[in-house]
């Protein structure tokens, strides 16, 4: 049987326009190394659809992107998908990754409590920044780029077979290479001053569960 | 000048440094122009107060040594 990964694709803001556009380097990466993709965009992106293919189709991985807080994280026009204390026990025996705030704080360990395989995301916000004028094409968008490569790169790994601990750690590997970038003397004042949000996010990235687990 | 004012002003003198035209996303929080963080740290709001927080953060571990 073919491995499953089901992705949430909210668009609703800024954020989660951008968020959904990275998403599809993931999709088209997952569906060449022969994974069968769910991809929830937009109005897809609901509780009723994520409850039915976490149910029936019981995906290996699990992506969320969008907005959360320390109990749930949500989708298209904020709709929770999954609450801590309501349906967290759709996510065992899963690994999943929420690139969504805080949802690392409560709902990731409430979620292993019930047979998570796994539960990587942020235990406080997740920043980035972005630049306005690229916002009808956020892939050529270099300065969101900084951030959400190496949050990208934790999803490339998972599906190339690394562990769960392997790819938590080039995901932060990726961050702190991008933050020594900024850093450096060729960047501008500008430039410098964003690494200290890489570096945030660096620092809340967070993985609970068995981190030798493989998707 | 209390410490919080002195802290505001250290923070707000930071956030000048960023680009004036882009943007920042600070999840649910919503997006946020390098001026409207600056506005919203003089207001002390949620926003604000998650900003000084930050800078607060990574200034300490500068000090600590916890970047290299």
């Amino acid at each position: 049987m073919s491995r499953r990964l089901l992705i949430t694709r909210p668009e609703h803001d800024d954020t989660t326009h951008y968020l959904s556009s990275w998403s599809k380097k993931i999709i088209s990466f997952a569906e060449s190394k022969g994974v069968r993709v769910f991809d929830l965009n937009r109005r897809r992106a609901n509780k009723k659809e994520v409850d039915g293919l976490l149910s029936k189709q019981k995906p290996g991985l699990v992506i969320f992107n969008g907005h959360g807080s320390d109990n749930l994280v949500s989708g298209h026009g904020n709709e929770p998908l999954i609450i801590a204390g309501d349906n967290e026990e759709l996510l065992s025996g899963k690994i999943t990754y929420a690139i969504s705030c805080k949802s690392a704080k409560k709902l990731g360990p409430r979620s292993i409590d019930v047979g998570a395989k796994a539960y990587i995301g942020y235990d406080d916000d997740f920043i980035f920044f972005y630049d306005p004028n690229k916002i009808t094409h956020p892939l050529k968008d270099k300065t969101a780029k900084l951030f959400l490569e190496p949050s990208n790169e934790l999803i490339t790994s998972l599906v190339k077979g690394n562990t769960v601990e392997e790819s938590y750690n080039r995901s932060k590997k990726y961050f702190k290479n991008n933050f020594k970038k900024l850093l450096s003397s060729e960047t501008t004042e500008e430039e410098t001053s964003m690494a200290r949000y890489l570096w945030w996010d660096m620092i809340h990235q967070v993985c609970l569960g068995s981190k030798k687990s493989i998707f | 000048m209390s410490d919080a004012q002195e802290i505001k002003k250290i923070v707000i003198a930071r956030l000048e440094t960023l680009h004036p035209d882009k943007k920042i996303s600070i999840g649910s929080s919503g997006e946020f122009s390098r001026d409207e963080l600056i506005e919203r740290v003089k207001l002390g709001d949620s926003v604000g107060k998650k900003i000084v927080q930050i800078e607060l953060e990574f200034l300490r571990s500068l000090k600590k040594g916890m970047l290299s």
